[in-house]
């Protein structure tokens, strides 16, 4: 149990450290985090309370729908935790740099097994039940439960929790003796990534909005019938619904302890037999995630031509930015595979503009094919926002531990910053005319809601672009191994909620002059001179807000990165 | 070639660098010693461009490294003592970036790799990504990419961490042999007898403060210990009571 302890006071020391530690604008950071994620607690909560009364409401069929969901909510955490620890499990029992001192040491594999499962749970677990709360709070709330139900509540967390990591840690187990920890961390991530895409499509080709509307019913019946057909039985979400489902209802809760006995049993089960697999397959594993597998690169490949190609404007140095950034993506696993995602998003955004059902509405579809042109422009800068969080602000963490190759060279930072900045603005440069120029297309829009929206979208990617960079200049985490989380810390939501701003004041400050002229060009009437001071100021305000965010970002974070040391 | 002025640095409270000045010359090797925390990282990585002395001046090339940045960098090749480099490239392809970086043509960087991956012994590996290589192949991928640009002064931190004994000696007689084209080397080390081996000059600093310089013979007559080993005269110059507390702790002394 002493060791059990050592081995995990580490982290619990590193943590106490980062709070100790009072750097400069962290109580703020932390304060802003916890209002961001208050901000979200609450939201889950009143959106489930709302969603919970109306099905309440319902006669008869309300109470089944509330029962049907809470079932699909811990099916669906059940899935994500399972999958959640398979990935924490690479890490913390494979891929941890620390792993090499603990093995060792005279420590024996069960303490290690044990410590590190601790480890994953907590870590693939604490964002689960934060957010997780609220929803079975929500129920309690509604249903008017006592103090029975939360007993119970708390009870089922537990060994559901330990009962998805315990098969999260035995699959991940058997996995990395089948292949390297490496190459099953990139399987996983590509099945993934594979799975959302198709789940997202499928979902969206459904077309759920269709849900709501009365003349999609054909058979009320057999809809009903189909709500009201029983989970599976072996399911441990169906063994927690069994659980507390009688505590909200006031129904006899004999069957109550049996469930709760069999989700815990079967949870300690399957953490004595994740231990035991670990006994037989963990030392294998290990040593077989310590392999590299050998490979030969061409240096003339098709990447080496396109690469010398679209860099063939750019100084020489920049050029070496150019290649170097370009190779690492491609050769990154988690990074490029996120271009598949990136496909679904814009596959499934012009097919929603393809389905409105604009003709539909009391409005003529003249003035609202144009209006939602129009609204597009902001909807799409908020998708290439996001983008831009994901892709364009780690661009300097990127560097990582080498980042004092850039600082010792002749490169200057300014030029760094630059070179990063036409690295990405391309791509994302037409990924947002691709969904300006076709989501307009299938508008049929006028001409003139063409040519601005596809102005305005080019010079918003601009800032964009420039406001991705400049913070993360400010906010760089060259520590990070992992850099898909640097967009998740406070510099990325810095970054979303600046962005926000800018695409709502360009599109507040065209708002008024676009609509005017639209309808001095669609009634054929001239503007007025004072009609047309006002929309000259208005463009200029936009031109300057542009101006503005293409050079106050980088600057901004040129001068952080020259006061920063590498290490 | 290189040149400090009344260097340094502070970091918050402590005085990692103080009020250091030191010359090397063209042609001179100048081993940088001294215990742990005495400032020898800091001062290389000053001199490397990648920290910011917090007062004084650095020239390199006779360039003022905070004004001229970039012309000053452009003779320096840097070695740090932990190989962090770009892992998804290829060996080859981190020297071509490093040639783009530091403006080495393409024709000159293909003769240039070569020779080098011959000389450090990397021509097997050079189309291989970098996180398949060991610590010692790292190091020495870091020691080809400082010298591909032709450097006039070479920075080194720890030359030989990581490196076999056949993989140090190769490397004490590359620097040997740019001693003699005329470049200004400076090294940490602590290891000892590499630095009696192949320094011109040796300065020891402590607490941040240059506390000797000069050729060995000077440091030996220095410390007066009556020993030929350097060693001796090196902790006696810095203290000697780390022996004694050594033998204390081994227990190997009554």
């Amino acid at each position: 149990m002493k060791t059990y302890f050592l081995l995990l006071s580490p982290r619990y020391f590193s943590l106490l450290n980062r709070f100790r530690k009072g750097e400069e604008g962290s109580v703020m950071k932390l304060l802003v985090m916890l209002l961001v994620a208050a901000g979200f607690w609450t939201a889950i909560m009143i959106g489930f309370v709302k969603a919970l009364a109306y099905f309440k409401a319902v006669e008869g069929f309300g109470q089944v729908l509330a029962q049907k969901l809470m079932g699909m909510v811990w099916l669906t955490f059940f899935a994500l935790l399972v999958f959640s620890n398979i990935i924490t499990t690479l890490s913390t029992f494979f891929l941890s740099k620390d792993l090499e001192t603990i093995h060792a040491s005279p420590t024996s594999l069960e303490s290690i097994f044990w410590a590190r499962f601790t480890a994953t749970l907590v870590d693939s677990s604490w964002m689960v039940v934060f957010f997780g709360l609220p929803v079975f709070l929500a129920y309690g709330l509604v249903f008017k439960a006592g103090a029975v139900y939360y007993l119970h509540l708390v009870a089922v967390v537990v060994p559901f929790l330990v009962l998805s990591g315990a098969v999260g840690v035995i699959f991940t187990l058997i996995l990395v003796n089948i292949f390297p920890a490496q190459r099953t961390k990139d399987i996983l991530l590509l099945m993934a990534m594979a799975l959302a895409i198709i789940l997202y499509l499928l979902f969206r080709m459904m077309r759920p909005e269709q849900l709501v509307n009365p003349d999609a019913f054909t058979s009320i019946v057999s809809y009903f019938a189909s709500i009201r057909s029983p989970s599976s039985p072996y399911l441990p979400s169906y063994w927690i619904s069994e659980v507390l489902w009688p505590h909200l209802v006031s129904r006899s809760y004999s069957d109550s302890f049996f469930y709760l006995a069999l989700l815990t049993t079967t949870a300690a089960f399957c953490a004595v037999t994740a231990s035991w697999t670990a006994n037989l397959l963990y030392g294998h594993g290990f040593s077989k995630s310590q392999e590299a597998a050998r490979k030969i690169f061409s240096r003339t490949g098709p990447l080496d031509v396109l690469i010398y190609f679209t860099s063939l404007p750019f100084s020489p140095a920049s050029r070496a930015i150019i290649a170097k950034d370009t190779k690492t993506f491609f050769r990154d696993n988690s990074q490029w595979s996120q271009i598949l995602l990136l496909l679904a998003l814009i596959v499934v955004y012009l097919y929603n503009f393809s389905v409105l059902p604009l003709k539909k509405s009391p409005i003529p579809t003249f003035y609202l094919q144009n209006f939602i042109s129009f609204l597009n422009i902001g909807l799409a800068s908020f998708v290439i926002a996001s983008l831009g969080v994901r892709f364009v602000f780690p661009a300097v963490s990127l560097e990582g531990f080498s980042y004092w190759i850039i600082r010792s060279s002749p490169l200057s930072l300014k030029r760094f910053l630059w070179t990063k900045y036409w690295i990405y603005l391309p791509p994302l440069l037409i990924i947002a005319e691709v969904l300006i120029v076709f989501s307009n297309y299938l508008l049929d829009v006028t001409p003139f809601m063409m040519i601005i929206s596809t102005i305005t979208i080019l010079f918003t990617v601009f800032g964009i672009v420039s406001l991705g960079i400049g913070l993360g200049a400010v906010y760089p985490r060259f520590e990070t191994e992992n850099i898909a989380q640097v967009a998740t810390g406070f510099g990325g939501m810095v970054f979303m909620i600046i962005s926000a701003i800018y695409v709502a004041v360009v599109v507040i400050l065209e708002a008024w002059p676009v609509y005017t002229i639209f309808v001095a060009e669609h009634q054929g009437v001239p503007l007025p001179e004072w009609k047309l001071m006002v929309i000259v100021g208005c463009f200029t305000g936009v031109m300057l807000a542009n101006t503005l965010m293409i050079y106050v970002p980088i600057h901004m974070g040129l001068r952080s990165l020259e006061a920063r040391e590498a290490d | 070639m290189i040149k400090l002025v009344e260097v340094t640095k502070r970091f918050k409270q402590v005085r990692a660098v103080d009020n250091l000045s030191m010359e090397v010359n063209p042609g001179e090797i100048y081993g940088f010693l001294g215990p742990n925390g005495a400032g020898k990282t800091t001062t290389i990585r000053m001199i490397a461009g990648t920290l910011k002395p917090t007062s004084g001046q650095i020239f390199i090339n006779g360039q003022n490294l905070e004004k001229n940045p970039t012309v000053a960098k452009q003779s320096v090749g840097f070695i740090p003592d932990r190989p962090f480099l770009y892992e998804k490239l290829t060996g080859f392809e981190f020297l071509r970036f490093i040639a783009g970086l530091y403006g080495v043509s393409n024709n000159i960087l293909g003769q240039r790799a070569a020779e080098l991956f011959e000389l450090f012994e990397l021509t097997e590996w050079q189309d291989e990504l970098v996180e398949s290589y060991s610590h010692g192949m790292k190091q020495r991928l870091i020691m080809s990419a400082a010298l591909l640009h032709q450097p006039k002064v070479l920075i080194v931190d720890e030359p030989m961490v990581g490196l076999d004994p056949r993989g140090a000696r190769l490397v004490k007689n590359i620097f040997r042999q740019l001693r003699t084209n005329g470049v200004a080397i400076l090294m940490s080390t602590h290891t000892l007898a590499v630095a009696a081996e192949v320094c011109d000059r040796i300065g020891i600093i402590l607490q941040g403060r240059l506390f000797i310089s000069g050729t060995l013979e000077e440091l030996k007559a220095q410390a007066d210990t009556g020993s030929e080993q350097f060693e001796e005269a090196f902790l006696k110059l810095t203290g000697g009571h780390e022996e004694q507390i050594l033998a204390d702790f081994l227990r190997i002394t009554d």
